[in-house]
């Protein structure tokens, strides 16, 4: 992916959050920054004009951003933050769920022919679907053959076991979770203030790491987001253990796009979640 | 320590038979906790009330659970018991050991098993009950009537004259709506306009009833006993104050429009009455078609004319906002536009293909004809005439799938009139079914029968013009063979429809419409002229199609709706209500969406990030809207909304105390 086309795209960067620094459109800028490893890059938060020429461009920079505003849900000057395909339907995942202000944000578009991670094979969305400002020129998208292809393939696999084989399945995974709740603190979609899983005093869940609980969460977590998710695979990247976390959110996707037709989250900036949504034309068979 | 006293009812033998009500008592009597479980024959009565009063003094109990019939059943009587003691109403579970134990149980072992545990659940949750106290609300003792058709005329009237005041609100100039357009309604054949115009002059001569005509509901807010409603009151360029109604102006005017009130058959002026017997009988100007307000002429002769000098061009709407404690939505319906629909019937082109309401416009003696049933091309008598029905009617395909229920019975009244009228006179009914449940319908449409109406069983497929004469085809049904008329007039029995602007209104006042527009009443059968939304009620066909008779007893039922809830000075309140915890509170606003009666609203409170003072929004539960369904707690993903009376901690524990 280094070719020339993505090192201008660098330098395009650079310059252009220099320029925004400099001019005080931003207070910051949210990006990806070197780190002693070759093949890693961190988020990068750059706040002086002179610290634009740290931010990098290449196929590790493979952290989401968006949710990082959530930390200054106030600021006093716009945040910058470079937004790929997927950064920008976090960005309207949270407008839509009102947590932070389109307005505060300056999203710096940045159009992105996949990196060095599994989830990017069936992106359906390379170029942001937001931004106040593009990067070079947009790249070529999947054609939507390959990306529907792609998009449910693994549930379709899955969805081929039994349910019992299912069962078994997930225990397995969750007698591995360590409930670290890496996969809740990435994920675009759980911005509530105070999770329910922290809130010891109702008992929604207990503290003990087992396997019940750990279900628990795993199938809470899985209903709280289902239909909101994103598909940035997140959640899945950053799990220590290495559950295959997003299958479950997919799947509530899936079913969602067997039962009321085309759904992609995120992609417009004003849409109400599709399970809090109510049309009289909606599927009733079921009453 | 909580002190908990558990009654076992044994509902005389209803719950003993089955359960063993003794061991229920003893098994639950070991819970901690429990400082007292006992039976009792009949709970319900009066030495049980007893029984639960003194047990209450002596053994200090401070909460109760009683193991009886359902909560719907004496939730209420068991509350009422214990206002007169020191335990909070609230302070009381019933757990149902009747309808959902006893009653659909065979296995006494298991069943008693059964309903240790559900006693054994209310326990615990009796254990998290809070104390919950009622609040009220004030009543405003003042209706709105939204229409002024039969509906709203028979509500407005009925409200009234139990002494409240109404203000009823229309779009048009003139109140009366649909029935004054008819002739006459069947089966009696009464004058449709000589009973229903002595209902517009007790409207406008009542002390009680405000008569706002060209007003249209402009904003709605607020809930049961409060709501307030803005009303725009349209340009009328007509000082009603001075204007007697005198006339002149109209005779004046050049500008001549197509007459909706008869259907497009005839003229009216641009400054104009609807109809002669309108209510208020004073002209309003049609700003559109006047020729000095759209600026096509200097024209103002009405102005000129005026000897009051009430004609004022330079008129505006203005917006009025009032408070009413109770709304009747009485918008009624109109004919769907069949002209879009059936091109087979001519899309219109033909003029002598007509709607049932311009054929009741022809035979009226207020019509353009003066009630001469005259073919609008050549204004000839028709002598051979074909009915069609359910045009628009129960056809999926093109129109509707419902039956409009009063077309039917129009039909066969159109083909008595037109054989009573013109001698001679042939008429061919097109028919699917006849539907007559009605009083007298049935007798009514044997009558048209022996009047020498022919009833043919089938669809007209196709209208087409053969020199003066309409060809209808269709197919019998009955005989199976395809059929031919040579008709000099074609009415067809068009599908009622919502009126235009139905989605606005169901909108500004948050209810809802079923999937054909029809405002959606809150139960089919048991609140059929309630909404989902305390202190807004239905009246006439905005619910659904349906005759004169049934629209007025439904205008009567909402009337009474109203001074039901008109019958007190201030409403309580239920306080078993959503509550929402603002530290929690993350303004997602998904309750907003998914709260059926717009009970929840955002607001802003002050808040701190860091070092800093913030502004942030938060959901608040307006506690005269929320019913207590629940919807938003579950919706809720952080848990900052509980529903009082039925918290997440309290179905936790029941669910603890059920599986541990």
């Amino acid at each position: 992916m280094n070719d020339t086309l993505e090192i201008k795209r660098e330098a395009q960067l650079r310059e252009t959050a220099r320029r925004l620094l400099e001019d005080g459109t931003v207070g910051y800028i949210i990006g990806w920054g070197t780190t002693r490893f070759e093949d890693k890059t961190a988020p990068l938060f750059a706040a002086k004009p002179e610290e634009a020429d740290r931010l990098v461009w290449n196929e590790y920079c493979i952290n989401s951003l968006a949710k990082y505003s959530l930390d200054d849900k106030y600021p006093e000057k716009k945040i910058g933050i470079c937004v790929r395909g997927c950064d920008s339907r976090a960005v309207n995942r949270l407008v839509n769920d009102k947590q932070i202000e389109r307005e505060n944000l300056f999203l710096i578009g940045m159009p992105c022919s996949g990196k060095e991670n599994s989830v990017c094979e069936g992106c359906s969305h390379k170029n942001p679907v937001v931004y106040d400002i593009l990067i070079g020129e947009p790249v070529e998208e999947n054609t939507e053959e390959k990306a529907s292809a792609e998009r449910f393939r693994e549930i379709e696999e899955f969805e081929k076991m039994s349910p019992d084989e299912r069962y078994e399945f997930w225990a397995k995974q969750y007698d591995k979770c360590i409930r670290c709740y890496a996969c809740r603190n990435i994920c675009p979609a759980c911005s509530c203030k105070e999770c329910y899983a922290d809130q010891y005093m109702v008992g929604w869940q207990g503290k003990q790491n087992n396997r019940a609980e750990s279900q628990v969460y795993g199938l809470t977590r899985a209903y709280h987001v289902g239909d909101r998710c994103i598909e940035c695979g997140e959640c899945e990247r950053v799990c220590p253990m290495g559950l295959p976390i997003m299958r479950q959110t997919k799947k509530m996707l899936k079913d969602i796009n067997d039962l009321f037709g085309n759904y992609e989250c995120g992609v417009e900036s004003e849409r109400a979640p599709v399970l809090g949504e109510y049309d009289l034309t909606d599927r009733d068979e079921f009453m | 320590m909580s002190r908990t006293g558990v009654i076992i009812c044994h509902c005389g033998t209803n719950i003993a038979s089955m359960v063993d009500v003794e061991k229920v008592a003893e098994e639950i009597g070991k819970i901690p906790g429990v400082v007292y479980s006992v039976t009792n024959k009949y709970t319900c009565s009066e030495p049980g009330q007893q029984m639960i009063k003194d047990a209450i003094e002596e053994h200090s109990l401070d909460r109760i659970v009683i193991g009886a019939c359902t909560p719907r059943m004496h939730e209420t009587t068991f509350r009422k018991m214990l206002k007169g003691t020191k335990i909070n109403p609230y302070m009381l579970e019933i757990a149902n050991l009747r309808e959902q134990c006893a009653w659909v149980h065979t296995d006494k072992e298991k069943a008693t098993e059964k309903a240790i545990s559900l006693v054994r659940m209310s326990v615990a949750k009796v254990g998290s009950n809070k104390p919950l106290f009622t609040s009220f609300i004030p009543i405003h003792k003042k209706a709105l009537v939204i229409g002024g058709g039969i509906a709203g005329i028979q509500a407005a009237l009925d409200i009234a004259d139990a002494g409240h005041e109404v203000t009823l609100v229309e779009r048009e100039p003139s109140i009366g709506g649909k029935m004054v357009m008819l002739d006459k309604t069947f089966p009696t054949l009464d004058c449709s306009a000589c009973i229903s115009t002595p209902k517009m002059v007790d409207v406008s001569a009542h002390p009680n009833i405000t008569l706002k005509t060209s007003c249209e509901v402009e904003a709605v807010t607020g809930y049961v006993g409060n709501f307030e409603v803005t009303i725009r009151q349209k340009a009328r360029y007509v000082n009603h104050d001075i204007c007697t109604g005198c006339g002149l102006c109209e005779t004046k005017c050049p500008s001549k429009i197509s007459d909706e009130f008869n259907q497009g058959i005839g003229e009216r002026k641009a400054i104009y009455k609807l109809f002669p017997q309108a209510v208020p009988a004073k002209p309003v100007i049609d700003a559109q078609n006047c020729r000095k307000l759209n600026g096509s002429a200097k024209c103002g002769v009405c102005q000129i004319v005026c000897p009051l000098q009430c004609i004022d061009f330079e008129d505006k709407d203005q917006l009025i906002t009032e408070t009413y404690g109770a709304i009747v939505v009485a918008t009624g319906y109109e004919l769907i536009d069949w002209t879009k629909l059936y091109g087979e019937y001519g899309s219109g082109r033909y003029a002598d293909v007509i709607s049932g309401l311009q054929f009741e416009r022809l035979v009226n003696a207020s019509g353009p004809t003066e009630g001469h049933i005259l073919r609008p091309s050549d204004q000839k008598e028709p002598k051979d005439v074909v009915i069609v029905k359910c045009v628009g009617s129960r056809d999926e395909k093109k129109g509707k799938s419902y039956c409009s229920r009063a077309c039917c019975m129009y039909g066969a009244k159109h083909a008595h009139q037109i054989l009573e009228k013109i001698p001679g006179s042939n008429v061919y009914i097109f028919y699917m079914d006849v539907r007559t449940p009605g009083k007298g319908y049935e007798e009514f449409y044997n009558r048209t029968r022996e009047d020498g109406a022919t009833y043919i069983r089938g669809r007209v497929a196709k209208i087409y013009k053969e020199g003066d004469k309409l060809i209808c085809t269709g197919e019998d049904t009955l005989i199976g063979k395809p059929v031919t008329v040579k008709a000099d007039m074609v009415i067809l029995e068009t599908a009622m429809v919502p009126a235009r602007g139905v989605e606005e209104i169901v909108s500004k006042l948050g209810i809802s419409m079923d999937g054909d527009h029809w405002v959606q009443e809150a139960h089919p059968k048991l609140r059929p002229v309630e909404t989902q939304t305390a202190g807004i009620f239905l009246a006439g066909t905005c619910q659904g199609p349906k005759d004169i008779p049934d629209t007025v007893a439904q205008a009567s039922a909402a009337a009474v709706k109203v001074c039901g809830v008109f019958s007190k000075e201030q409403m309580e309140t239920s306080p078993m209500i959503s509550r929402v915890n603002e530290e929690k509170c993350c303004g997602c606003e998904f309750c907003v969406k998914c709260c059926p009666y717009s009970a929840i609203a955002m607001k802003e409170i002050d808040g701190r990030e860091g070092n800093r003072k913030i502004k942030r929004m938060v959901a608040t539960v307006n506690s005269g809207l929320c019913q207590g369904c629940g919807a938003c707690t579950a919706a809720c993903r952080t848990g900052a909304i509980d529903l009082l009376g039925y918290t997440n901690d309290q179905i936790l524990k029941e669910v603890d105390a059920l599986c541990l």
